[in-house]
């Protein structure tokens, strides 16, 4: 009986080591792990101003949107069945949109089957018309955003912003900003293949 | 220092931040103003503390050396940091006669004292650090080295007090927003290292007698440095959107990062390894002074945690489901507050429990003034306002006032008067924390806001206050032009002040900025801020904050204890 | 003195009250403009550097707001409105996290913990 007794000792004093030994490495535990997800973080070189979109992999929205050039015509969710679309959110006001906007003839010329629509969001028809009229319409389809609902449903908060919609009507990418050639080339054009 | 002086532009630093027609006092202080004379000083603070700390007479030598050893290899590290990526001192390529200017909010007096004393503060962990370093490897973490490690940790502690205070003063009068912490990273950031700091500083003032929590007060050494390192991190690498944003660079991002491995992974292998396992027993009862420091010490931790885990949740969140969250005050005031709370509870009570028993002398009047102070709180917001928070924040600091008030009469026949505020220190500490937890919860909780829109001339009344816009002004001065709006506060016809609120335009920067107009007084302030002006009516914003000026009060009182018990044997 | 014993489970009782006070108390909101400014309070405007809708003068904030009142005008509650901008903007836009599979640890783990050391405390109290 006695025996038994000092195992059990050995035994718990043992245990209460390895209890101690792991309290005691918990703290370079949590660093590694808070490290890591750190560095994680810093490397994928997120933008801290430019959040990831809550539509992405969603389903686009419901639209109805008016076309600048003819107020009878009107866009809907099923004419855009089976396309791929690349949506830009733009104005006549916003600067760093007349950036952009050569970009987009280019995009059309290489890859004329990626239906371009334009949506003027809180803008002036006349601002809007003249805006186009001086720098070229390089879109399929321009829609009229006046009052900004149709940016609303999209979590539009600055200008210019663009999605890509795939053929399944699913947005599969947002980038906030204006776009230049080298994000289309390393971002947009892989999801187009 | 020189170059901004002189407005010497030919370093590129300087360029960046200042211009020739800044006010000297910013030319000064904008040194720092920016995240390589920030770096410059942070540098400068540490070999202070290694200098001033080679005066120390007390310790081994072999202790000193090792001590001094480390602190100076801490420095090579940060000199590597600033060497590499934040050089102040780079050339401007092209000759340019004329600076870029420095952000106007960035242009004042607290804003200039802030970052030295917070730096004071923050980087003064450094010291506890290598001092516990130093310690454990040569394994004297004794009575000597309780006292040495206690004083320095209460001079940074105060220090990084009023640094912290410093910024949410400024925040409070410049942002103009009325209110003085707004959970923001940084904030949370200068929090954690002085709340950690907090707890060793209890730890250390209470165990001088028995040497015990050895092992716990190395551990809490080497925390509050990590918190600073890891704070940095977070505040310079641009991970985190914050209101107050440095020059973010990824590349100074991952260098801190991996300093803040190095060293902290450093520190905690030379923990597991080296520290002793000490068997000596804890006299733990319900409730005496050592199970109070306990609870002292695990409240102080978890909200620590608690603020941790909220400021890096979004970067984890992230990085696993790249959708992005925010987590701002409404988390940290439902779980940080509460948690908190049986802290407050028990410090009402805690410096005047003993070590031995769990009775707590004169235990009646205690009670009786538990009872008295619910009741009176009760009473009040019942009157006022009822709110929960209120209750509680009055009824919290009530007490603790009450408490500590009633242990400073109970001591009052053992002592010489002479030394008064040494014996008292505990206790005056407190009562410090209770006016500053009665300020905290009537400025929050019955704050009244009022809108207007007020011609020259027309008067508003608030309760029984009325205010008059009197007037409109311009003013040039040094860099900026202001056009002031003074208003006239009355109380029952009588007139208390002048209040004016003003906006800058600032001619280098080209920016507008609002000054709130301030009536300071115990009781509440008036806070007027100036909105757009429309067919000669002016829109304004009238805060009025009731009790707001007790937490600057109740802080400066816990400065002072705090560098008071340097001198406590 | 047998009222010391009794010091702890006041002490207990006093905290419990004012805990309980908490859940207790809702305040009632009258009109259009608070429940604007609490509700605005608690959303982030998306183009300043952390600053709440209530705060921001900027024009994102107004046209949320004004998306904010109309709402409140249809009688729509708190949360759908929260909901209705949270599917647009993401939960970014929320300063408070909502309480959802991936936000439970943040929430439960402080209190978990306090918990849990508080347990170890009384049995190590106790077993003494």
């Amino acid at each position: 009986m006695a025996r038994r007794d000092d195992n059990d000792i050995v035994w718990s004093y043992r245990n209460k080591k390895k209890m101690k030994k792991l309290i005691l490495s918990l703290p370079i535990i949590i660093i590694l792990l808070i490290s890591s997800f750190s560095l994680i973080y810093l490397l994928q070189k997120k933008d801290p101003n430019k959040p990831p979109s809550a539509l992405l992999d969603e389903n686009l929205p419901e639209i109805n949107l008016v076309n600048l050039f003819n107020e009878e015509e009107m866009l809907s969710n099923y004419d855009l069945k089976e396309k791929t679309v690349l949506i830009n959110f733009f104005a006549s006001w916003c600067a760093p949109c007349k950036v952009e906007h050569p970009l987009f003839f280019d995009i059309k010329k290489k890859y004329p089957s990626l239906y371009l629509i334009g949506i003027d969001h809180k803008d002036k028809k006349e601002d809007a018309l003249k805006y186009l009229n001086v720098g070229g319409n390089p879109y399929d389809y321009v829609g009229v955003d006046k009052k900004g609902s149709v940016g609303l449903e999209f979590g539009v908060f600055g200008l210019p912003e663009t999605f890509l919609v795939n053929s399944s009507g699913k947005i599969i990418y947002k980038y906030l900003g204006p776009l230049t050639k080298k994000v289309f080339e390393n971002e947009i054009k892989p999801l187009l293949k | 220092m020189f170059c901004y002086v002189l407005s010497d532009f030919s370093n590129y630093n300087v360029f960046q931040n200042s211009h020739s027609s800044k006010p000297m006092l910013y030319k000064i202080t904008g040194t720092w103003g920016n995240h390589e004379g920030s770096m410059l000083l942070w540098l400068l603070i540490m070999t202070f503390y290694n200098l001033f700390f080679s005066f120390n007479k007390k310790l081994d030598n072999d202790l000193k050396k090792l001590t001094i050893f480390f602190q100076a290899s801490l420095y090579i590290c940060f000199v590597l940091f600033v060497l590499f990526t934040s050089n102040p001192f780079l050339a401007t390529s092209i000759e340019i006669n004329e600076g870029l200017g420095l952000n106007p909010i960035l242009q004042d007096p607290a804003l200039a004292i802030h970052p030295p004393m917070l730096y004071i503060g923050y980087v003064g962990f450094s010291l506890v650090l290598s001092l516990a370093l130093a310690g454990l490897i040569l394994n004297k973490i004794d009575t000597k080295w309780i006292k040495i490690t206690k004083n320095w940790t209460l001079f940074c502690w105060s220090m990084l007090t009023g640094g912290i205070a410093l910024g949410s003063y400024w925040a409070y009068y410049e942002l103009g927003w009325g209110g003085w912490w707004f959970w923001d990273p940084v904030e949370n950031v200068s929090l954690m290292p002085w709340i950690a700091g907090l707890a060793l500083v209890h730890t250390l003032m209470i165990t001088q007698k028995e040497q015990l929590l050895k092992r716990w007060i190395v551990f809490l050494s080497i925390l509050c440095f990590s918190l600073s390192i890891f704070g940095t991190f977070l505040v310079r690498s641009g991970i985190l959107t914050s209101v107050h944003s440095f020059a973010a660079d990824s590349s100074r991002g991952i260098f801190i990062l991996i300093l803040f491995l190095v060293i902290t992974g450093f520190s905690f292998i030379i923990f597991i390894f080296k520290s002793t396992d000490s068997r000596e027993k804890l006299n733990l009862l319900f409730i005496n002074k050592s199970s109070a420091l306990i609870i002292n010490n695990i409240v102080m931790l978890v909200a620590c945690i608690t603020i941790l885990l909220g400021t890096i949740y979004p970067i984890i969140i992230e990085v696993i489901t790249n959708k992005r969250i925010s987590v701002g005050a409404p988390y940290f005031n439902m779980t940080v507050l509460p948690i908190l709370l049986p802290g407050f509870l028990l410090m009402s009570v805690a410096p005047a429990l003993s070590w031995q028993s769990n009775k707590l002398p004169k235990f009646k009047n205690y009670l009786i003034l538990f009872i008295v102070m619910s009741i009176l709180s009760s009473l009040i917001t019942y009157f006022t306002h009822f709110n929960a928070w209120g209750f509680i924040g009055i009824t919290l600091a009530l007490i603790v006032i009450g408490a500590s008030t009633l242990s400073i009469f109970h001591n009052y026949t053992k002592y010489n008067f002479k030394y008064f505020f040494l014996h008292n220190n505990a206790f005056i500490a407190h009562i410090g924390v209770g006016i500053a937890i009665l300020g905290v919860t009537c400025s929050s909780v019955f704050q009244t806001e009022h809108r207007h829109s007020l011609s020259i001339g027309e008067s508003v009344g608030i309760g029984e206050y009325s205010l008059k816009l009197e007037g409109t002004k311009i003013l040039e001065k040094n860099n900026y032009q202001e056009l002031l709006v003074s208003f006239s506060l009355y109380e029952k016809d009588e007139v208390l002040s002048k209040i004016k609120p003003s906006k800058r335009y600032y001619h280098v920067s080209k920016m507008i900025t609002t000054e709130a107009g301030i009536y300071h007084h115990w009781f509440q302030d008036f806070y007027i801020v100036l909105g757009g002006q429309k067919d000669n009516k002016w829109d304004i914003k009238i805060y009025q904050n009731p009790l707001i000026n007790f937490i600057w009060l109740g802080v400066m009182i816990m400065i002072l204890s705090g560098l008071i018990g340097i001198r406590k044997k | 003195m047998k009222l010391n014993l009794y010091l702890n489970k006041i002490l207990l009782i006093l905290f419990v009250i004012c805990i309980l006070s908490i859940l207790f108390i809702k305040n009632a909101s009258a009109d259009i403009e608070s429940d604007l400014k609490k509700i605005s309070l608690k959303l982030r405007c998306m183009t300043c550097q952390n600053q709440t809708i209530y705060d921001s003068d900027s024009d994102f904030s107004k046209d949320i707001k004004n998306i904010i009142k109309d709402k409140l005008k249809n009688d729509e509650e708190e949360k759908e409105i929260l909901d209705f901008l949270i599917q647009r903007y993401g939960e970014y836009i929320v300063f408070e996290p909502q309480m959802n599979i991936k936000n439970i640890f943040l929430w439960y783990f402080p209190f978990v913990i306090l918990a849990l050391s508080l347990v170890f405390l009384i049995f190590r109290i106790k077993k003494n």
